[in-house]
This record gives C-alpha cells, sequence and structure tokens, in this order.
C-alpha cells in the first residue's frame, strides 16, 4: 500500500489531469470518478488533496459514501 | 441584487459567495432532476412500474418548483445563474438521475430515484446548517425544500421495501411547504 505524507496527497488535487484523492482517518481514497468530485471540489466547501477526517464530521452524510472508492494507500504523518 | 439583504447576510458570518455557488449548483440539481424525473416517468409502465408513477410526478413538478422557489433568492444576494444550459447541468449538486440500462427494473429505476433525494437532502441539510440563525430567508426557503425532500426520499425509500414512510401521497396541490415562495 502506498505511503503519502500530506505534501504527497495536495498533489492528487483533482486539478490539471490529476486524480483526486482524499485522506480520511488514515487511508487515502480516489475520488476521481465521482460527479460530486468534478475538477477536485465537492459541494463547494471541499478540496481533494486534502485530509478531510475532520471534516466529514460535519458533512451532511457518514463515512459510508467513501466505500464503493478505492482506497489508494495510507496517509502518514 | 438587493444591497442591504446580502449585506445583513454577509455581516452574520456567511460567506455570500460559497452560498450563492451552492444555491446555484442545487437549482441546476432541481430542474436537472425535473428533466431526468420526466424520462424516468415516461418508464414507468407495467404493474409495478404504474404503482410507482404518481409520486414520481409529484417529485418531479417539486423538484421544477424547489428550481423556481430558488431563482429569485440567488439573484437577491447578486448571483446569477450562468448562460451556458450545459454547464449548467455539469455542475449541478447531485449526479444525473439517469435511466437504468434496463428501464424494465422497477427497483434500479426506485434506487436511482432515492438515490437523487438523498443527494438533496444532504444538499440543503448543508444550506440550512451553513445559514440557521445567520441568514433567516434563505434558512426558510432551504428548510421548506428540505421538508418536500424528504418525503420524496420516504416515498421511494417505501416502495424499496425499506420500511413504512409515515407519510402519505400528497392531497390536493403539490408543493405544502415550498408554496408560499412560488409567486
Amino acid at each position: 500500500m502506498r505511503r503519502f505524507t500530506l505534501e504527497d496527497l495536495a498533489r492528487y488535487n483533482g486539478k490539471g489531469g490529476m486524480p483526486a484523492y482524499i485522506a480520511y482517518k488514515g487511508q487515502v481514497y480516489d475520488v476521481s470518478s465521482s460527479f460530486l468530485w468534478q475538477n477536485g471540489r465537492h459541494q463547494v466547501l471541499h478540496e481533494a488533496g486534502t485530509d478531510l477526517t475532520a471534516a466529514l464530521d460535519q458533512a451532511p452524510h457518514g463515512e459510508d459514501l467513501l466505500k464503493g472508492f478505492p482506497v489508494v494507500g495510507v496517509l502518514i504523518r | 441584487m438587493a444591497k442591504v439583504t446580502r449585506e445583513v447576510v454577509e455581516r452574520a458570518g456567511v460567506d455570500v459567495d460559497q452560498l450563492l455557488e451552492l444555491l446555484v449548483k442545487n437549482a441546476a440539481a432541481e430542474l436537472t432532476t425535473y428533466y431526468y424525473y420526466t424520462i424516468l416517468r415516461v418508464n414507468l409502465i407495467g404493474l409495478e412500474g404504474e404503482g410507482i408513477k404518481e409520486i414520481a410526478e409529484a417529485a418531479r413538478i417539486e423538484d421544477r418548483n424547489h428550481f423556481e422557489a430558488l431563482v429569485p433568492r440567488i439573484y437577491e444576494l447578486g448571483g446569477s445563474l450562468p448562460g451556458d444550459m450545459k454547464a449548467f447541468h455539469d455542475m449541478s449538486a447531485c449526479p444525473p438521475a439517469s435511466l437504468p440500462e434496463d428501464p424494465t427494473d422497477v427497483k434500479v429505476l426506485l434506487k436511482v430515484l432515492v438515490e437523487a433525494e438523498r443527494c438533496a437532502v444532504r444538499g440543503y441539510t448543508q444550506i440550512c446548517n451553513m445559514t440557521f440563525g445567520k441568514d433567516h430567508r434563505t434558512y426558510d426557503l432551504a428548510l421548506a425544500i428540505l421538508h418536500e425532500e424528504i418525503q420524496h426520499e420516504s416515498w421511494f425509500s417505501e416502495f424499496l421495501g425499506e420500511g413504512p414512510s409515515g407519510h402519505f401521497l400528497r392531497r390536493g396541490e403539490t408543493s405544502p411547504f415550498v408554496r408560499k415562495f412560488l409567486e
């Protein structure tokens, strides 16, 4: 499993042809295929290439919506 | 734009540009859903499909009403709708509720409908959370729409066998909550 630092993760921001990756609870998900992550943005407020663990607590949905997306690595601190 | 309207919302701590983007994306979701639901409704046929047609039609009309109700608020706050219809479609807050490959599979069709409603419920919950106690008019509008989206979700969910919805079909006119915003 690939290991990502926050700096590595930031490159995968869904812009300029890069895939859109997000981190949640230490796992890195590829959300590029999602209509709701076009251009690396999600519902105006969230950006790909970031750790969204804290943000998901405030979101109007749970982590179950991440289940369909492939895990591409783990986030290391 | 209603200058003071925008100013008081900004002063209350709302990022109005962010809010406007969300309102436009949700308006796009409503109008595109109205379009896609038209196709879904047409394909709700046969012994199973006909039973669902009535609620699909109510949801379809109410989603169009939601679009109509959102537009004035967008312009009051200084926003606008994009001139390009394709761009508007593509910026939708929810994925297209496309007709499934096998349109005779009513259960799959119901899943498309319920997922569209669930996306809407999440979207208006987010707008309510952003505006609660700060932007009373947008909050009131988003809450009215949320009431109807929750009912739509429950209707479709019930048909999927997820449990009783606790709701009844519309009696009388559509949009009991949003009607006051339709001028």
